[in-house]
Parts: structure tokens; C-alpha cells; sequence
């Protein structure tokens, strides 16, 4: 994988400037991605992004990656006369397109469930309380719903031993992005917990957005509806007339 | 190759989509039907979201008839004021059926919609298909057999707005073809076809049209309504993939021509019971999509419909 050696040399690149800077206080806490960007491209499958780093002192790393809110309707299924139709739904407002947790010890381990919580982890799972009006009750199975959809395709997850720890100081993860990754701004969260608490924290930022050709005509056929449909007649009639000429003998 | 589609906002095959464009068309070649009805439930197979698969199939329906009804218009085979008839009636009901898509998809029901619409379409077409490919074979081997009249819809000819048809000679009401133009234009939006498996059957039962000019005048009707629905599918929900709609048609236009070609030394009825066969089992895997236990009870939508 290129994007992976290109993140290792980055990584050796990192270090190295780490330890020729000996005059700087050593910082508790310092994270690199190997990209700061996703670029969907006419060619893009998905892709792996690492995220490396070092740490001053012993200690849990928990790495939170966290995509655009968006608004997400779940349909419930049900059997209508022996076939299966969208019923109920319910509507979440803001909710993250990408959501996923990576630490290098299962959370619970890690720090009591209250200090995740305040620091915006919920132990692996999204608690959507605060994004629709629809009573607990009802709630928790469409948005067990929502999580498990968005786990199958692979926009959340949740991997408690993902952080790698070398040594006492250096740690690494790698993020999986599919080929339907949302686009928009990311939020990069790193963690550093000692002994159940917080010790120190890092906030970085990750774009994915789409480029070349793709996202133009993207672009377009949102922004000019009636214009773009009128380019893809006449694009089906030339190749419908070419093709009559050509093959006509 | 894998290529990432603008607009479907999924990765697939080149080669697949190159394929399924091949298969299809030469299937349509072969057999001489438009293979939207086709195209559209096995873009979807492949993971096209739906109202995605119907928008582009409408828009690569405007290549594939447009070479047909060239032909037949050189031929003198269309019968232009028919036509016309037929395409008011296409207009209203392709704008009333896109118009219908965009609301069902709002609601979250347009998957099944479709859905619903093709098991019933393939499965009617495809048993019509294998029951008189039956009897036509039988009958060739057995000349002796009484063949079946044809109904005469009497009831027809008292209806209003009398319109002569010179070169279908034909004196009947406008508002027949009218209506079966706005039926099949309905279907065109909701299921992304050209319709001809039901206008060409409905111009020659339906209105006693000569069998002559009955593919040349649908194709020239489909030509103008499926160009409807891509406008109005832009224009509203901006569901159509031009890149889709490339690839399938590269596929499609050789293929048509490879079936065109073999279809001449093959024999007409058994290959129409292949159709109808290949038809009802893709109706069966349709059919099986919605009465199956899904995976998962609860399935992601994006509220306004925005998918």
C-alpha cells in the first residue's frame, strides 16, 4: 500500500524531528495523521489512513475520529400481507456521518464511563438522547437501528484494542474509510488517559471531499438540474444516432 | 477497474457495468425489446441505489431507441400523428409519475414501489411470453389447431374526440391512445423502461394498429417520454449518473448489434421462451427481495429524500 509507506517515512520523519528538538519542553501529547485529506477520486474504493503519535508518559491512548453531523432517518420494517414495507421512522438531527473509536485498551479499562462521557466518548456507542424528541422508550431500538446500519457499512466502529503502543512512547492506529465515506469536515480527537484520568488531548482535523471530474459533475448536476439533464439527452441521442450510423452497414 | 459513480455515490466493476450493458443489449438485439425492464432490477442487484438505476436506465433508453426509431423513420414506419397522440399522453404521465417518484421517495417508499411494480410487470409479461411461445410453437407443429381470435373491443369505438389515422387507417378516438401514452409514460418514470412491452401489445390489440408501424411509433413515442423523465428526474431529484448511463449504453450499442446479427439463424419461439424464462426469473428474485426477512428490521433513509 503506498499511502501506508508513505505514512511510515512520514513516521520515521516525525520522530526524527522529535528527537533532534531537544531544546522544546517535551509535549505530553503529539499526533500526525499521513494525510490530512481524502480525496474521492474517479478511481476511489475507500482507503486507511494512519494516525501515529508519541506520548511523555505511561498511559491509555483512545483515538476518536468523527465525521460531519448529518440528519438520519431510520425506517422500521414491517410484514404487510407477507411482504416487507418501510413502516414507523424516526428522525435524528445532527447525527455524526462517520463515528469511530480506537484505544488501546477496551474503554472500560480505561476510565470510569462518566469521564468518557464527558470528554464526547461513549464507549464505542453513539447515546442519541439529545437529537430527537421521540421518548427513550421508543428510541433506543431505531437507534440501535441507526448504529448497527452504520457499523455494517463500515461508518462506525468501534475497535477497543485498535491503538497500538510501542514501547512506553509510541502509538499508532489505522482508520478504514469505504468507498461511501461521507463527505465534509472530521474532527480528530486523541486522548491520553492516566490512571482513569485525563492527562492530556489533541484535536486535529481531516477533510474528505470529493475531486476531478466526479465531484464537478457532482457539483453540477445539484447546482443546474434542468441543464444537466439536458446535456445527458443530448449526450443519449448522439450516441444512439452514432451508433445507428456506424453500424448501419 | 473499479470506478467510482458521481452521482450513485458507489464503486463498481467497470467491466460489470461494461457486461450488464452487453448482456442487456444483446438481449434486446435478439429479441428486439428495449431491456429496460431488464437493466434496471439487475442495476439494482449490483447495489445501484434504486431511484438512482431508474433515472439513468430512463436516460440510456433515450440511446437505445433513439438508433431504432431513426431506422423505422427512414422506412417510413412511424406513423407520426399516432405518435404524437401517444407522446401527450406520455408528457402528462411521465411529469404525474416522476412527480409521484419524488413523493414516494420523500415518504422512504419508492424501493418498494419499484419493487412491487416489476414483479408485477415481468411476471405478467414473462407468463404471456412463455404461454404463446408455447402455443405458436405447438401450433407450427401442428398446423391443424384452431387459432384464437382476437378480442374486438367494440366499446372503443363509442367514446368521443374521433381523430383519423391515415397511416395507421384508422378512424378511433383520440382519448385511447392518449391514455395508453399516459399509462406507459406513468411506468416509464416509476420503473425507468421505455414501455414498449406494454404500448407495443396495447397499439396492436388495444387500437388494431398494423404490426407494421407499431415498433417505428412506440419508439418514437419512447424516444421523446423517456427524455421526459430524464429532464424531470434531473430537474427534481437529481438522481441520473451520466458516467452509468455511459458505460451501460458502450456495452449496450455493441451487444445490440452482436444480438441483431444472431438472431437471424436462430429460431424465433424457442428463443421467446428463453426471453420469457430469463424475464420470470428475474421477476422471482425481485419478488423474493421483498417477501424475504430482511437482515436487519430497521434500514437507513435520509429525511427529504435526499439519498
Amino acid at each position: 500500500m503506498r499511502t501506508a509507506r508513505r505514512s511510515v517515512l512520514l513516521l520515521s520523519a516525525a520522530l526524527f524531528a522529535l528527537a533532534a528538538s531537544p531544546a522544546r519542553p517535551a509535549e505530553k501529547l503529539l499526533v500526525d495523521l499521513s494525510d490530512d485529506e481524502i480525496a474521492i477520486t474517479t478511481g476511489f474504493t475507500g482507503t486507511e489512513l494512519l494516525l501515529f503519535g508519541t506520548k511523555e508518559q505511561r498511559g491509555d491512548v483512545v483515538v476518536v475520529l468523527r465525521g460531519p453531523d448529518r440528519d438520519a432517518v431510520v425506517r422500521r420494517r414491517e410484514r404487510v400481507a407477507g411482504v416487507w414495507v418501510n413502516g414507523a421512522s424516526v428522525i435524528f438531527r445532527g447525527v455524526p456521518a462517520y463515528y469511530r473509536v480506537a484505544s488501546s485498551r477496551p474503554l472500560e479499562d480505561i476510565a470510569p464511563p462518566e469521564i468518557l462521557s464527558a470528554n464526547g466518548i461513549t464507549a464505542g456507542t453513539l447515546d442519541l438522547a439529545g437529537t430527537t424528541d421521540v421518548p427513550a422508550a421508543r428510541r433506543v431500538s431505531f437507534q440501535d437501528g441507526l448504529i448497527r446500519n452504520k457499523t455494517r457499512q463500515g461508518l462506525y466502529g468501534y475497535e477497543p484494542r485498535g491503538v497500538a503502543i510501542r514501547g512506553e512512547r509510541l502509538f499508532r492506529t489505522t482508520a478504514t474509510f469505504p468507498a461511501n465515506v461521507p463527505t465534509g469536515p472530521y474532527r480528530v480527537s486523541v486522548y491520553l488517559f492516566d490512571r482513569g484520568r485525563l492527562a492530556a488531548q489533541r484535536e486535529s482535523t481531516l477533510v474528505v471531499r470529493k475531486v476531478g471530474l466526479g465531484a464537478d459533475i457532482f457539483a453540477f448536476a445539484h447546482r443546474q438540474g434542468a441543464l444537466y439533464g439536458v446535456i445527458a439527452i443530448v449526450v443519449a441521442v448522439f450516441a444512439g444516432w452514432l451508433a445507428g450510423v456506424v453500424f448501419r452497414r | 477497474m473499479q470506478i467510482y459513480l458521481p452521482i450513485a455515490e458507489v464503486s463498481v466493476n467497470v467491466a460489470l457495468l461494461l457486461g450488464l450493458g452487453g448482456g442487456v443489449g444483446f438481449l434486446s438485439g435478439l429479441f428486439g425489446v428495449g431491456g429496460g425492464f431488464l437493466m434496471t432490477p439487475l442495476l439494482i442487484f449490483i447495489g445501484i441505489p434504486p431511484a438512482v438505476a431508474v433515472a439513468t436506465e430512463a436516460n440510456q433508453v433515450v440511446a437505445a431507441s433513439v438508433s431504432g426509431a431513426l431506422a423505422h423513420w427512414r422506412r417510413r414506419n412511424v406513423d407520426v400523428k399516432m405518435g404524437l397522440v401517444l407522446l401527450a399522453g406520455g408528457f402528462v404521465g411521465s411529469s404525474l409519475g416522476v412527480w409521484l417518484f419524488t413523493l414516494l421517495r420523500g415518504i422512504g417508499q419508492i424501493d418498494f414501489v419499484i419493487s412491487v411494480s416489476y414483479v408485477v410487470f415481468l411476471g405478467i409479461i414473462g407468463v404471456l411470453m412463455v404461454v404463446e411461445s408455447v402455443r405458436a410453437w405447438q401450433r407450427q407443429r401442428n398446423p391443424a389447431a384452431p387459432r384464437k381470435r382476437l378480442h374486438q373491443h367494440y366499446w372503443v369505438h363509442g367514446l368521443p374526440l374521433k381523430m383519423r389515422f391515415r397511416t395507421s387507417k384508422l378512424y378511433i378516438s383520440a382519448l385511447l391512445p392518449f391514455s395508453i401514452g399516459l399509462f406507459v409514460g406513468v411506468l416509464a418514470a416509476i420503473m425507468g423502461v421505455g414501455g414498449g412491452f406494454v404500448m407495443v401489445p396495447a397499439m396492436i390489440y388495444l387500437l388494431g394498429m398494423p404490426t407494421s408501424i407499431v415498433v417505428g411509433t412506440s419508439l418514437f413515442q419512447i424516444v421523446f417520454v423517456t427524455a421526459n423523465v430524464t429532464l424531470l428526474q434531473a430537474i427534481n431529484n437529481q438522481t441520473v449518473d451520466i458516467v452509468l448511463a455511459l458505460f451501460l449504453l458502450i456495452g449496450g450499442v455493441i451487444g445490440a448489434q452482436i444480438g441483431a446479427r444472431v438472431s437471424g439463424r436462430l429460431r424465433g419461439e424457442q428463443l421467446r421462451i428463453l426471453l420469457g424464462l430469463i424475464v420470470l426469473a428475474v421477476c422471482v428474485r425481485v419478488a423474493w427481495g421483498l417477501v424475504a426477512t430482511p437482515e436487519d428490521m430497521f434500514a437507513l433513509g435520509v429525511p427529504g429524500g435526499r439519498e
